[in-house]
């Protein structure tokens, strides 16, 4: 083996098994030698499947060298966010109250993802019930940021970020109720994908809220996104948003460029927004000019309505107190202080707040459906600022100002990705945003390689060397 | 304008309304957050949706 297999997307490991140049068992090895080195340090993981994964991983060896590869995935190392369950494999959502919880069964995705013969290395780390704030301490750390361990990656999928930013899996699978998926993305140098709700099925997955809810992955590449997505998505019968699933094929369009696509900039809501930092501002712009280059036409738009997408998004998020109001009752003190006073603050809604909220949510998405009834995309900056210090993350406050750029796709279930597109002074990822029509994620995706593929931002990594606290 | 003292009063009357009863830091962190908050529940219920505004339309 040659190769360096922590260098590598996710569609460097596959084409290399393709090749016969690489073996799944060298693969898992490999990514299972990295993890014992700096997961001490990086804390990604909370629980590594080693030697499920060799199994796993010398059947895909075994198949593949009859000639019988499924597909792009057979063999490939991946790793699930721990509110993914896995059959017989602990699942603890990052929670003092499921500290000792294996489930009986496969989520529907996991079955998918071992249909499609992947490798599953372990369970990786997350934000308390995908709600709390990043930690250092505790049971259940919540990670390190490669590029700068003294600063989180963001959550609540933050242990998938930093296995995928670090070469400790090819690739993840996060969930993204406000923005879980794309803002670790964006501070590790990820593509992250949120896509359309009710794409991808949620059963077998821990709920926080869910009619915002979705699952969706996290790599280093595009590609490696699209055949992730290919995967997993499809209607599943006990996940009834997923009846009406149009599943496409999201690798065939990826390089068919962003010539002759209509993209609306919004740029009152987020450009102008003055707590968007400058150096996010400024890559996102020339990132732009990027895809101007290429070919796609972009036009300001605006939908004035996003203004209430804020103050929508709280009163609707009061489905996770539905969810975890009894345990939150019987047993308050297995909650952080900051979960469970995110929680309860859900009991001082009341029905008339909710229901507005759910009448506002309409509004916003009947704007944005004109919008993009006009453009094939709409885009932004992908984050409001590069990755914070542990310290400087806000402690109080339902949810930070930040979230307006991701939380909104969230209420109107748009298919929504983030793609690395320049790095701050201090060396810190930052991205931008591209969402789409519903069930149209293979045009977002599309999007995102026409910008990447003229770019390299997505081939840097982050130096181990680094890795010390 | 509501003096700190009403606005605590406020908190606990909403605390005893949702049935709430919290310990004294669960309490204060919470009335915290509530704080924080009110000015976007104030906007909530000063935007009346329009009658196309239907979640299931």
């Amino acid at each position: 083996m040659a190769v360096n297999v922590a260098d590598l997307d996710l569609r460097g490991v596959s084409e290399g098994l393709g090749k016969r140049e690489l073996s799944s068992v060298e693969a898992t090895e490999a990514y299972l030698r990295r993890i014992a080195t700096h997961d001490p340090v990086l804390r990604a993981y909370i629980t590594v499947t080693g030697d499920a994964a060799l199994a796993q991983a010398k059947d895909a060896d075994a198949e593949i060298a009859r000639g019988k590869r499924r597909g792009p995935l057979h063999g490939v190392p991946i790793a699930l966010k721990d509110l993914i369950a896995v059959a017989g494999v602990k699942m603890t959502s990052g929670s003092q109250v499921l500290a000792d919880h294996v489930p009986a069964r496969d989520a529907f995705i996991t079955r998918k993802l071992k249909d499609a013969g992947a490798v599953l290395l372990g369970k990786l780390a997350m934000h308390e019930w995908a709600f709390g704030r990043p930690v250092t301490d505790g049971p259940f750390p919540t990670g390190r940021n490669p590029w700068d361990v003294r600063r989180a990656p963001a959550g609540s999928s933050s242990g998938s970020a930093v296995a995928a930013a670090a070469g400790l899996c090819a690739g993840a699978l996060g969930s993204d109720t406000g923005g879980s998926i794309r803002g670790p993305a964006a501070m590790t140098g990820l593509v992250g994908h949120k896509p359309t709700y009710g794409l991808v099925s949620r059963s077998g997955v821990l709920a926080l809220s869910w009619s915002l809810d979705h699952v969706g992955p996290m790599t280093r590449g595009v590609w490696d996104s699209a055949v992730m997505l290919q995967a997993i998505a499809g209607a599943d019968p006990d996940d009834t948003s997923t009846r009406n699933a149009t599943t496409q094929d999201y690798v065939q369009h990826l390089e068919d460029g962003a010539r002759g696509l209509r993209l609306g900039l919004l740029k009152r809501y987020y450009v102008d927004f003055p707590g968007l930092n400058d150096e996010v501002r400024g890559a996102a712009l020339t990132a732009f000019d990027v895809l101007r280059k290429e070919g796609a036409t972009i036009d300001d738009v605006d939908a004035p309505s996003l203004d209430l997408a804020m103050v929508v998004w709280a009163p609707i998020m009061s489905e996770s107190y539905e969810y975890h109001a009894e345990t939150l009752r019987k047993t308050p003190e297995k909650f952080r202080d900051g979960v469970r006073t995110r929680l309860l603050l859900s009991a001082l809604f009341t029905a008339q707040d909710v229901q507005r909220a759910q009448r506002l949510r309409a509004r916003i998405g009947r704007e944005v459906d004109a919008l993009l009834s006009r453009v094939d995309a709409l885009i932004f900056p992908g984050q409001a600022a590069p990755a914070l210090k542990f310290e400087d993350f806000p402690t109080t406050g339902f949810a930070p100002a930040s979230i307006r750029y991701t939380a909104p796709w969230n209420l109107l279930g748009l298919p929504a990705v983030v793609v690395p597109c320049g790095f701050s002074r201090e060396g810190l990822p930052v991205s931008i945003q591209i969402v789409g029509r519903r069930f149209d994620d293979a045009t977002v995706l599309r999007i995102a390689r026409a910008y990447e593929r003229v770019t390299d931002w997505h081939r840097r990594r982050p130096d181990p060397a680094r890795w010390t606290l | 304008m509501k003096t700190t003292n009403d606005r605590r009063a406020q908190f606990d009357a909403e605390c005893r309304s949702a049935g709430l009863t919290l310990g004294a830091r669960d309490g204060d962190l919470l009335y915290d957050m509530w704080l924080d908050w009110l000015p976007e529940r104030d906007r909530l219920r000063a935007t009346v949706p329009e009658p196309e505004d239907e979640p299931w339309r």
